[in-house]
């Protein structure tokens, strides 16, 4: 069985800045796998790159067949990504918005039909904004348009979610909601599901995998408890904390140690 | 203060006072006429040589080009945008510009450099005429001024009385196809065009120039079209006017380009400009063979 | 959930429709002189002057307003979603300079080159428009070639070649009209001011054809284009081929500009105001705001026109002016009663 991602001595630079340095990353389908690492170690670069927006050296593979035989078409029925923020500067409705996601699978010369009005309705109910669907986007919070990509994302009905930092602008409430969502859908639907994260501690509760990236490279990768060591946060983001189990034993969760 | 004194005192201011008015006048008769002239504009240039003053310019525009004397004299620039060294560098006594044409700005910036700037107006005929006349007498030679305008004004009542039997025609007068720029009212050609016998179609408009949209020329039926810009030529004018049969001057084949300085400049070949213009709108007056006597006025007779 | 549909869009398409077709009827008999109809219609084809009115002074010109109104304001909607900036419009891409520069050096140096059509059977064209449509390709390329960066469009680049661009010309154009003579500084007005005055069926017919097409093929990308607007990277994960279709809307647009110019010269403002009055009313979905737009441009060039004939007459106004005067406070006007809320600015 073909591994759903698998890249192999991934690397880019940004001009002369080099950004990722021979990433070899392989997941498996169904998996859901956080993405860690402090700002500049390359974890939005490395989706951006899996999503096939930027072109690195090295090998990428997408079930089995090299991402650069892929139509544009066909890689967004394949992965769908959920961006950090939306600059969106037209004014669009949610359900527009939404149904967007739809694009690659109904004639370009045609308008949206039944089966895509059905898959985009699911979606909104999925993500909690079937209510908002005909307000204007602008007019959203953050965690309300966070909500609604998630919604677009899924009506692409993708076998891949990218997400990068999903979390970013919400609040705690949300926060939780939307990794809960996220949950139920790796595990509902076998979505294989890749994150960048910034929130350590969620990102241990809620994935299986995570991936720690240090300056371009792959620091660690493994269980939360495999990754989430005292030594290895000090190492890659230079603070001190201190790791304890979560109530339920399972999984760590770290308690930061401020110097004074 | 005593009483002598105070009648000193007062003979002293009057006294005074006399000298400097007498002063003043000596001073006006003695002030000499310019003999370096800067010449802003073609009609401007046209007019001091008629003047018989044309060995006094020392600068024109690139546009002078009548009589052919001027040709030579050297150029200060065009005609919308004289250079400011070239005519300082000729140290003129006076520099005589158009108002309507002539920078104010860079009249202003001439005079404060020093230059004497004059600027004449020539907006309508009578303006052309009396400013020959202010021209000449600037120069110092009022005479010369009355004689030139006395010959144009013979000029246009020659033709006036040539053309007067004869019934007006409605005339439009082009300077341009593509945008089509017709003559319009409060301009001297307009005027030209009523002293030939003619009736400007768009003498009512405001403006001296305008765009004329086509339906407005075939609405106003003119039995004479004109065009007399630079780069007119019969079988273009024919081509553009070809299709709007119901237009007399195009029925009728009164359709003349006629690029012609004489109508376009505000100078002193207006007068012949203005036969040229009642020769084609009235070509009826001006056979050659004017039959004598029983045949009346002159301008019936088959037209040319 | 409200969607563009199919109703939709026949009810809005159609009713602009309708609108266009009184509009030519309404501006046809409209005019700074009196036209008397049952005149003009008995003998169409005799020496009558209400006929030749009708259908020699005004139809061809109305004609013309409706296929260039409806192509700068098509032109526009496509440029402001290729730039992702609700304030582009179709001058932006420096192409329109380039085709006025084209146009007025033809102007002053060969204004009276003719090229026979067909071998002069067709008639003959003017050598000027010509010269602008020449005018229009190489700025196209210029601003092309200046704004490629890792062999893609990017609209920052676009934007601001094409702008500089505009400026240079700007400068030169200047410079020309400070050179020419009195009466040649009245045809550059013309260039740049632009004025629908034509009578040759032939120019109306070629344009239109020209137009129709161009405003077909960029209809077709109707939804490429909805996603494009969301960013270039969501609309790469979104399935669009952002770096061809970027390359093919600049070219697109740009031979379509570059022709108008040519014919009309700059008429301006329709590009920019159009596609946001326009996107007020029927919302932003591109398969609906391109056609929507290219009809409401059509008619808005066409009243536009017919009060440049009449507003100052006999003169006849270059139509740029009215389309700036008119379509700047109408646009305050409709952003003040909307207020902000719909144009995410």
């Amino acid at each position: 069985m073909n591994p759903a991602i698998d890249t192999r001595d991934l690397s880019f630079a940004y001009k002369d800045r080099g950004v990722l340095h021979a990433v070899s990353l392989s997941v498996e389908k169904g998996e859901m796998v956080g993405i860690l690492g402090p700002n500049g170690s390359g974890k939005t670069t490395l989706l951006r790159v899996l999503s096939a927006v930027l072109d690195a050296q090295g090998e990428i593979k997408l079930n089995g067949r090299n991402i650069a035989t892929y139509g544009r078409r066909e890689l967004s029925k394949l992965f769908a990504v959920v961006a950090q923020e939306s600059h969106v500067n037209f004014p669009y409705t949610v359900a527009e918005i939404v149904l967007m996601g739809r694009a690659s699978y109904h004639s370009p010369f045609a308008l949206e039909g039944k089966k895509d009005l059905a898959v985009a309705r699911a979606s909104m109910e999925l993500t909690d904004c079937l209510s908002l669907s005909d307000r204007y986007l602008h007019e959203l919070s953050g965690g309300e348009k966070q909500r609604v990509m998630i919604a677009r994302a899924l009506a692409q009905e993708p076998e891949i979610l990218l997400l990068d930092e999903p979390s970013a602008f919400l609040d705690l409430k949300h926060q939780v909601q939307v990794f809960e969502l996220l949950r139920r859908l790796n595990r509902e639907r076998v979505l294989t599901i890749v994150g960048a994260l910034h929130d350590l501690n969620l990102a241990a509760l809620f994935f299986s995998r995570l991936v720690m990236l240090r300056e371009g490279k792959i620091y660690r990768d493994g269980s939360p408890r495999e990754v989430l060591t005292e030594k290895t946060i000090d190492e890659v983001y230079g603070i001190r904390v201190r790791v304890e189990p979560d109530p339920s034993g399972e999984k760590p969760q770290l308690f930061i140690c401020p110097s004074s | 203060m005593n009483r002598s004194q105070r009648i000193l005192i007062v003979h002293c201011f009057v006294g005074s006072l006399s000298l400097l008015c007498g002063l003043n006048v000596v001073a006006q008769a003695a002030t000499p006429a310019p003999r370096r002239i800067v010449s802003l504009a073609p009609s401007v240039t046209e007019t001091i040589f008629a003047l018989g003053f044309g060995n006094r310019l020392v600068g024109v525009t690139t546009y002078c080009d009548y009589p052919a004397e001027a040709l030579k004299l050297p150029k200060i620039g065009g005609f919308m945008s004289p250079s400011l060294e070239a005519i300082v560098a000729k140290r003129p006594d006076v520099v005589i510009g158009v108002s309507s044409a002539t920078d104010p700005v860079k009249a202003r910036e001439m005079e404060r450099l020093g230059l004497k700037v004059t600027l004449i107006s020539l907006a309508s005929l009578r303006d052309i005429l009396n400013s020959i006349k202010s021209v000449a007498r600037l120069l110092g030679s009022p005479d010369a001024g009355e004689k030139l305008v006395h010959k144009i004004t013979k000029q246009f009542d020659e033709v006036k009385t040539r053309v007067a039997p004869a019934p007006r025609r409605s005339t439009l007068l082009a300077v341009g196809l593509q945008p089509l720029v017709a003559v319009g009212g409060k301009n001297f050609i307009d005027e030209l065009i009523t002293l030939a016998g003619g009736e400007n179609i768009a003498g009512n408009a405001a403006q001296p120039w305008l765009n004329l949209p086509d339906e407005y020329v075939v609405a106003k039926a003119p039995q004479v079209i004109i065009e007399a810009g630079m780069g007119s030529e019969r079988e273009r004018s024919a081509k553009y006017w070809g299709d709007l049969k119901s237009i007399p001057a195009v029925k009728e084949q009164r359709v003349y380009a006629y690029p012609s300085d004489k109508i376009l400049r505000p100078g002193p070949r207006v007068g012949e400009g203005l036969e040229e213009i009642a020769r084609l709108v009235h070509p009826e007056c001006f056979a050659a063979s004017k039959r004598e006597s029983n045949k009346g006025s002159g301008c019936e007779g088959s037209r040319p | 959930m409200k969607v563009l549909d199919r109703r939709r869009m026949i009810l809005v398409n159609g009713v602009l429709l309708a609108l266009l077709a009184l509009s030519v009827v309404g501006c046809a008999l409209l005019g700074p002189v009196r036209l008397d109809l049952s005149q003009a219609l008995q003998d169409i084809f005799s020496a009558n002057p209400d006929a030749e009115i009708l259908f020699r002074a005004r139809l061809p010109r109305i004609l013309l307003g409706v296929a260039i109104g409806g192509g700068m304001a098509a032109c526009g909607v496509v440029l402001q979603a290729l730039l992702g900036n609700p304030l582009a419009c179709p001058q932006m891409l420096g192409v329109s300079g380039g085709a006025s520069l084209g146009g007025i050096l033809g102007l002053i140096l060969f204004p009276h080159w003719l090229l026979p059509i067909a071998g002069g059977l067709l008639g003959e064209i003017s050598w000027v428009p010509l010269a602008a449509f020449l005018g229009a390709l190489l700025s196209m390329m210029l601003v092309y070639r200046f704004s490629l960066f890792h062999g893609r469009l990017h609209p920052y680049h676009l934007l601001l070649s094409g702008v500089i661009f505009n400026s240079f010309v700007a400068a030169v154009i200047m410079f020309l009209n400070s050179i020419v003579d009195f009466y040649q500084a009245q045809g550059l007005l013309f260039w740049l001011m632009g004025s629908l005055s034509t009578r040759a069926y032939l120019t109306v017919a070629f344009i239109w054809a020209y137009i129709i097409v161009g405003f077909l093929w960029l209809w077709a990308k109707g939804l490429s284009l909805n996603l494009i607007t969301l960013g270039e990277e969501a609309a790469m994960q979104l399935g669009v081929e952002t770096v061809a279709l970027q390359r093919q809307i600049f070219v697109a647009s740009s031979l379509m500009i570059g022709a108008m110019v040519s014919v009309s010269g700059m008429i301006g403002f329709v590009g920019l105001m159009i596609p946001h009055v326009v996107r007020l009313i029927v919302g932003s979905d591109h398969r609906l705001l391109l056609p929507a737009s290219f009809l409401a441009g059509g008619i808005f060039l066409c009243w536009a026109d017919t009060l440049a004939r009449i507003l100052l007459a006999p003169a006849e106004l270059p139509v740029g002016i009215i389309t700036a005067f008119f379509g700047g406070p109408f646009f305050l006007f409709l952003l003040y009663r909307e207020g902000s809320r719909k144009l995410a600015l």
